[in-house]
């Protein structure tokens, strides 16, 4: 039997060549080789499909370590190893059909714009990236694509680099999630430090109860899907849920801090709170990058690293908890910045932020209750589709126009149909109406952590905060459909009139209206569901199921109850906003206050920036006073001393002979004293030495 | 035969004599004068050391009395070179005075 997985290592290569080609020769193609970077990512897609076939197919982890990276002397070594698993597939296909349908896009969308080569040099450089990240076998390789990425995304936040809003954008996203990029690197440190090496094969407890683990192909609740074979030599950096057992039973809190570490990471690079302030800004970057890099994956990737993480985590509840809260708490706290925006991207730029504390969420809850994270990776699946849809929408709408302005809009989808109905599919995905595939995807996390707040009680108000998220969610994205599109007049005249873009924008928008409707029924294809653990289809969603965990009425009434909630939003809207209408608080109104506090995104911005001012700024002027006054002062009291002594001794050299006399006598005397006095008086009181 | 002591003291008196006239003279020449007594005051004490030295120790006498004979040497090409400077000092500034001679400071 050929094993195809040997291959994985196409699917980055392909868009690594459009990178070299792009990066090196871009300028020598017409329209900066945007069909070059297209066939690139067309390879990677094709490859990417099928290797996410054959992992569903065999449902096993191909795991190769062949190449080493590196090697100590004390005999550990550090591979580039690949790494096929159920949930890496699931993200091939992700990463690879958006970024494909984005690239597209980008043909038409970035014509005009300066830099090209560049813009597809970079877009090449983050899909290989990207890739690399989902096909990456253990944490050192993992670190190296993620920061990989970041660099991407820097670059391309800051592509319009000539508008100072770009180009401070890109500088705030690199640095906050540079600060979870710290915290993960400890917690990786923590994990390599007490988990490398150990290999315990007399331990086989399970996080999950009532299962125990076998050392050979794929089972969920042990090393099944971990970042480390469970038959790898100790040469290998290895983590396997044994050892991390073994640890856990010894130093509880040590796994504890490593899990909220490797949380702090992801945080930053899924824009949770308190490090979610860079995502909102980064919106000044092209649509198309918002679309694929800050929607679709790249914001994705700190779920997957909690997703593929999250078996150690499932050993300590409190870190579990943690993750919950965290998630739970953004999704609603997300949800009200995006009420407010103006900018019809940083509405959508919000609701990345809390779908994506969504599936935080949900991994909190399934490490909690035990079970594979498949209902998070489910909904960043979903997700992944109906916010690139949204993002490529808006596109088009800001590639008509050339406004950002939601209230310069409307009456827009007599002008663009097309446009107007895929947005419409995306933001129904979004609200969770069913058929679309927003709904399966929420009501499976929902029902989730219902699940994990039965076990853990302190778990059901970041649940109650995530329906309330649901209502909130339903009510700004059709808040933005509405004031975009009903009516029948743009309520400002724009420089360009409206029009729908030719098929090179539209194909990829169709596409992606077309996968948001079917996406919610592949858990239906045995296959599929291979590459979702933890996650079954129920009657009326997906329910939560593993051990013990069971479909029931319960999951019925979450269903219905959430509808409700999207429904009451997406009416709520319509009565604000829609038919043309535009709701705007007067100015005496109680609320006010509050949607001041909201449009200026809960002071986040200026707090961090006192904190810098007074935190980091106080410190670093007490840096400088101690450099200026204590350092160089030591060394200027060593100048002053060397310049006064010679500015009073160059005195001495009066020029008159008489007074050089006298000094040498005075030294006569002086010398005469001391040899015949001073010296024998010194040498008999010192016993003669 | 003068004892030692007397000599040595009155070698130190010229010494001291050449020292204060060294100290206190402002003209060139007197200058000059007292350094040759300082001079003489050194060569007397040669002379006194080397006639009290040890008997019968011939190479101390001799050395003694060769040194001061060089000395004198040396004083008389010390005042030629002196006043040779007084000369040409006296033809720059037109004076013998070493206080009109301090251009050689800082």
């Amino acid at each position: 039997m050929i094993d195809y997985f040997w291959y994985a290592f196409l699917v980055p290569l392909s868009t690594a060549i459009g990178f070299v080609v792009l990066g090196l020769g871009g300028t020598f193609f017409k329209k900066g080789g945007g069909f070059i970077a297209v066939i690139a990512e067309g390879a990677a897609l094709v490859f990417g499909v099928f290797f996410a076939y054959q992992e569903s197919l065999s449902s096993t982890l191909y795991h190769d370590t062949s190449f080493v990276w590196f090697a100590l002397p004390d005999g550990t070594s550090f591979v580039m190893g690949t790494l096929v698993s159920p949930l890496g597939a699931l993200m091939l296909l992700v990463v690879n059909i958006v970024g494909f349908l984005v690239v597209l896009y980008s043909m038409e969308y970035m014509a005009h714009e300066e830099g090209l080569p560049r813009y597809y040099a970079e877009m090449m450089l983050f899909l290989t990236a990207m890739n690399g990240l989902v096909l990456a076998d253990n944490y050192l390789e993992f670190i190296l694509m993620w920061e990989l990425v970041g660099l991407c995304s820097y670059l391309l936040i800051g592509f319009f680099w000539k508008k100072p809003e770009a180009a401070s954008a890109a500088k705030k996203a690199f640095l906050v999630t540079r600060v979870g990029d710290v915290l993960l690197f400890v917690g990786v440190f923590i994990f390599f430090t007490s988990l490398g090496g150990i290999v315990d094969p007399s331990i086989t407890t399970s996080p999950y109860p009532g299962q125990v683990c076998s050392s050979a192909g794929i089972n969920w609740a042990c090393a099944g899907f971990t970042f480390a074979p469970p038959n790898a030599d100790s040469n290998v950096v290895f983590l396997s849920a044994n050892s991390v057992a073994s640890v856990t039973a010894r130093d509880p809190n040590l796994m504890t801090l490593a899990g909220l570490l490797i949380l702090g990471g992801a945080a930053g690079k899924s824009a949770q709170f308190p490090l979610h302030t860079w995502l909102p800004d980064a919106m000044e970057g092209p649509t198309t990058v918002s679309a694929l890099i800050h929607a679709a994956t790249m914001v994705a990737a700190g779920v997957f690293l909690l997703a593929i993480t999250s078996i150690y985590i499932g050993f300590t509840p409190t870190a579990a908890l943690v993750v919950l809260a965290i998630g739970g708490f953004t999704s609603l706290f997300a949800g009200t910045m995006g009420l407010v925006a103006r900018d019809i991207k940083r509405v959508i730029a919000y609701s990345t932020m809390s779908q994506l504390g969504y599936m935080v969420m949900a991994v909190g809850a399934a490490s909690l209750v035990a079970i594979g994270p498949g209902a998070a990776m489910f909904h960043l699946f979903t997700h992944a589709f109906f916010k690139a849809l949204l993002f490529l929408s808006a596109g088009s709408i800001i590639h008509a126009l050339g406004t950002q302005d939601l209230f310069a809009m409307g009456g827009l989808l007599r002008k663009m149909p097309v446009t107007g109905y895929t947005m419409l599919i995306g933001a129904l995905a979004l609200s969770g109406i069913p058929p679309f595939s927003g709904f399966f995807s929420k009501d499976g996390l929902l029902s989730l952590t219902w699940t994990a707040a039965q076990h853990y009680p302190g778990a059901l108000v970041f649940f109650l905060m995530a329906l309330v998220g649901v209502l909130l969610t339903a009510l700004y994205i059709f808040r933005l459909w509405f004031l975009a599109f009903s009516g029948t007049e743009a309520r400002e005249s724009s420089a360009h009139p409206a029009h729908e873009p030719s098929w090179v924008m539209r194909a990829p928008l169709v596409t992606l209206a077309g996968l948001t409707l079917v996406a919610g029924f592949l858990p239906l294809l045995s296959g599929f569901s291979h590459l979702l653990p933890g996650v079954q289809w129920g009657a009326f969603g997906y329910a939560s199921s593993g051990s013990g965990f069971s479909f029931s009425q319960t999951d019925l009434f979450l269903g219905l109850v959430s509808l409700g909630l999207a429904l009451t939003g997406l009416l709520t809207a319509y009565a604000l906003w829609g038919n043309g209408r535009v709701f705007r608080l007067a100015d005496e109104s109680p609320l006010k206050g509050l949607h001041t506090v909201l449009v200026r995104k809960y002071y986040f911005d200026e707090a961090y920036d006192g904190l810098a001012h007074g935190g980091v700024l106080g410190i670093a002027r007490a840096f400088d006073w101690f450099d200026r006054y204590v350092i160089d002062g030591t060394v200027h009291a060593f100048e002053d001393l060397f310049r006064i002594a010679s500015e009073r001794g160059r005195r001495i050299q009066t020029g008159l002979v008489s007074s050089y006399v006298s000094w040498v006598v005075f030294g006569l005397i002086v010398l005469v004293f001391f040899f015949l006095y001073a010296l024998p008086y010194l040498t008999s009181a010192w016993g003669g030495g | 035969m003068i004892p030692l002591d007397e000599l040595v003291l009155f070698s130190g008196l010229l010494f001291s004599l050449g020292i204060f006239g060294v100290l206190t003279r402002r003209n060139f020449i007197m200058l000059l004068i007292s350094i040759e007594i300082m001079m003489n005051s050194a060569i007397l004490n040669f002379i006194a050391f080397a006639a009290y030295s040890p008997a019968g120790n011939s190479l101390l006498e001799v050395s003694g009395q060769g040194i001061a004979v060089v000395l004198i040497g040396l004083a008389a090409t010390e005042v030629a070179l002196g006043l040779a400077i007084v000369l040409a000092l006296n033809r720059i500034i037109g004076s013998v005075d070493v206080a009109d001679a301090m251009q050689l400071k800082l």
